[in-house]
């Protein structure tokens, strides 16, 4: 199959905000997706990431089509699934699943483990009771959960656990692309890990697209292929992960790796944080988005929107400038000085002659 | 640690069904054994009454409880009170049940109804509610005995009515809240109908607001039934209907207290054993709350 597995372009959701009881008028439009686009091919990861509120769990609902989109189109293997309703649209459900956020809200409660997990298939009418009895034993193992978990019910699990039963479910219909809205926001950063490494493990297997959307940064490092950086509804710069860490281009993406916490004291102070909060989405500023708190905005940013550019093959950029910015003067290699460096080898060094 | 970590058996026992959940509570278990029996009266009635209910015998009349051979005393008509207190039994629970049913079943369903398309009959259904509401329970049982005729049928269908809108409402509120959990998002994700997706998944999580309003409502029912017998548009006289056996004994109640209170009395114990049982049966079907 050639092309893209997955082809959104120019999507975007408005909700009108209405005011008045009985005769309700239209005083103004939220924005929270506008004209969004990118594609993520078969296998792939592409994380979306962004402080809150600038659309990354509606534009992940909107691929779903849990929300109804206002303008643009979303291609699943080269078919608008916009266009599609009723039995053709739950069809359709099959091959894309979502995995929440919050695993204590994603589970409904008066079902066992085993009946969520088989209800995606006796919707869609795969196998009968007794294979789905055993797909739901296989899945769990593919989870790092066991057979008889399928008794209980979800209010017996941790968080950690109830994840995994969030992603069995998910993938109990064996779907191409699993939406991943934050699924580890919620959770302990030990787990964290261990979801991850599920997550990815699960991809190499089943070969799954992820649209993982995130706003932990040192997650999306671990495992994204392609990171999109979105502000206020839009998309503001787009690249390979490896490019887009070493060599961010957007002042915003800047400002959003500049704020990973680092482990070297050194560094403190060296970074200023971005000022200001996030416009509104109902009122967005006219330009580009971000000139209310981009450190290096000029006039042309007030009133004229910079379109993506690319840069190199797979880089967009939307920033007028991104030529002449300085450098980004941002160490994401280890982020330990020379001096500690040289601390920690000493140090295990003696960890060796001790041993020894 | 590593104990448990290889084992495939579950490790704690199983659970114990709804039934032994519910008998473990005291107070549970008796409210469970007290509305068997007073079904069992009632469908039994006419094993178990000592007499015809409708037998008068004048020269018994207003006899106190503890007469010969009348335990609870005779009404103001010399009918045994047993008797008339077992078939009206059978009359009041057949009323409340079908009413509660009845209304409680439609009204449910208007809510999941009002709760799940918010945005198109949300609007529509709640205002027809309100209008439902703001009838009160008599006059519409006056509407229907004018049309159907007075009778038990009218009453039922009057009870249920009124049922109706306070149904719809409560459980619209609490289907609302269920509505906004991630579970109903991803039920809907994975492409079942809407139907499923409201019997399965957004209905069992009302539950318990529907048995704790239903059984309340039972109550209130029985009573209703008896001010709209005490009006004359439910149970005729002489149907022994334990409201309508209340009201006609009030006209006794300096001379032969027990015709008016021994039902009221039956009428109280009912109402309290399947308020009970409706709040303990909610926690039984609770998976949150099995232990």
């Amino acid at each position: 199959m050639s092309g893209p597995l997955l082809e959104v372009t120019g999507l975007a959701k408005h909700y009108p905000v209405r005011k008045g009881l009985i005769l309700a008028k239209q005083v103004g439009t939220v924005r929270a997706v506008d004209g969004v686009s990118f594609s993520l091919d078969r296998g792939e990861t592409l994380a979306l990431v962004g402080e809150s509120g600038c659309g990354k769990s509606t534009t992940a609902r909107l691929v779903l089509r849990l929300i109804e989109p206002s303008a643009g189109a979303i291609r699943f293997e080269g078919k608008d699934v916009t266009r599609v309703s009723g039995a053709a649209m739950r069809a359709m459900r099959r091959r894309m699943q979502i995995v929440f956020q919050d695993p204590y809200a994603s589970l409904n409660p008066r079902l066992t483990v085993a009946e969520t997990i088989a209800e995606p298939m006796q919707v869609h009418g795969i196998g009968n009771a007794a294979s789905r009895r055993a797909r739901v034993a296989e899945l769990l193992s593919l989870v790092g959960l066991r057979a008889f978990h399928a008794e209980r019910y979800p209010h017996e699990f941790s968080g950690g656990q109830r994840q995994r039963i969030g992603i069995a479910r998910a993938l109990s219909v064996q779907p191409d692309l699993v939406v991943c809205d934050e699924p580890v926001s919620a959770l302990d950063v030990s787990i964290q890990a261990q979801v991850v490494n599920l997550l990815k493990d699960l991809q190499r297997r089943l070969g799954l697209s992820y649209l993982f959307i995130a706003h932990d940064l040192a997650v999306v490092k671990h495992v994204a292929d392609r990171v999109a950086v979105m502000y206020l509804g839009q998309i503001v710069e787009t690249g390979p992960k490896r490019d887009l860490f070493a060599a961010p281009r957007h002042p915003y993406t800047r400002a959003l790796l500049a704020a990973i916490p680092h482990p070297d004291p050194q560094r403190r102070g060296q970074v200023k944080p971005l000022g200001g909060d996030v416009p509104s989405p109902m009122n967005p500023p006219p330009g580009c988005r971000f000139h209310t708190r981009c450190p290096f905005a000029q006039e042309r940013c007030r009133t004229e929107a910079p379109a993506l550019r690319t840069l190199a093959p797979g880089h967009d950029v939307a920033c007028h400038f991104t030529e002449t910015l300085p450098p980004a003067g941002l160490d994401f290699s280890g982020g330990l000085s020379d001096v500690a460096a040289r601390r920690l080898a000493l140090y295990a060094d003696a960890k060796a002659r001790n041993a020894a | 640690m590593s104990a448990t970590a290889e084992t495939n058996e579950p490790i704690a026992p199983p659970r114990p069904g709804i039934l032994a959940r519910l008998l473990r509570e005291p107070a549970a278990a008796f409210s469970l054994v007290l509305v068997v029996l007073i079904i069992a009266a009632a469908v039994l009635a006419p094993w178990l009454a000592p007499t015809d209910p409708y037998d008068n015998d004048l020269s018994k009349a207003m006899q106190p409880p503890g007469s010969e051979g009348l335990p609870l005393g005779a009404d103001a008509q010399g009918r045994d009170m047993v008797t008339r207190l077992l078939y009206g039994l059978r009359v009041s629970l057949m009323m409340g049940l079908a009413a509660v049913a009845l209304g409680g079943s439609f009204g449910a369903l208007l809510g999941f109804l009002a709760a799940f398309y918010e945005r198109w009959l949300g609007g529509p259904i709640m205002r027809l509610v309100d209008m439902l509401l703001s009838f009160p329970a008599i006059l519409v049982g006056l509407a229907i005995a004018a049309i159907f005729g007075p009778g038990i049928f009218s009453v039922v269908l009057a009870l249920s009515v009124a049922t109706v809108p306070l149904m719809a409402r409560i459980v619209r509120g609490s289907a609302l809240v269920v509505m906004r959990l991630d579970f109903i998002e991803a039920a809907r994700a994975t492409g079942m109908t809407d139907a499923r997706l409201i019997w399965r998944h957004l209905a069992p999580n009302c539950l318990s607001a529907i048995f704790v309003f239903a059984t309340l409502r039972f109550g209130q029912v029985i009573l209703l039934g008896s001010a709209l017998s005490f009006l004359g548009l439910g149970a005729q006289p002489p149907t022994p209907e334990l409201g309508a056996m209340a009201s006609e004994g009030r006209n006794f109640l300096f001379f032969a207290p027990h015709i008016a209170v021994v039902p009221c009395i039956l009428i109280f114990i009912v109402v309290l054993a399947f308020n009970v049982l409706g709040d303990a049966l909610r926690d039984a079907l609770d998976p949150r709350l099995r232990v």
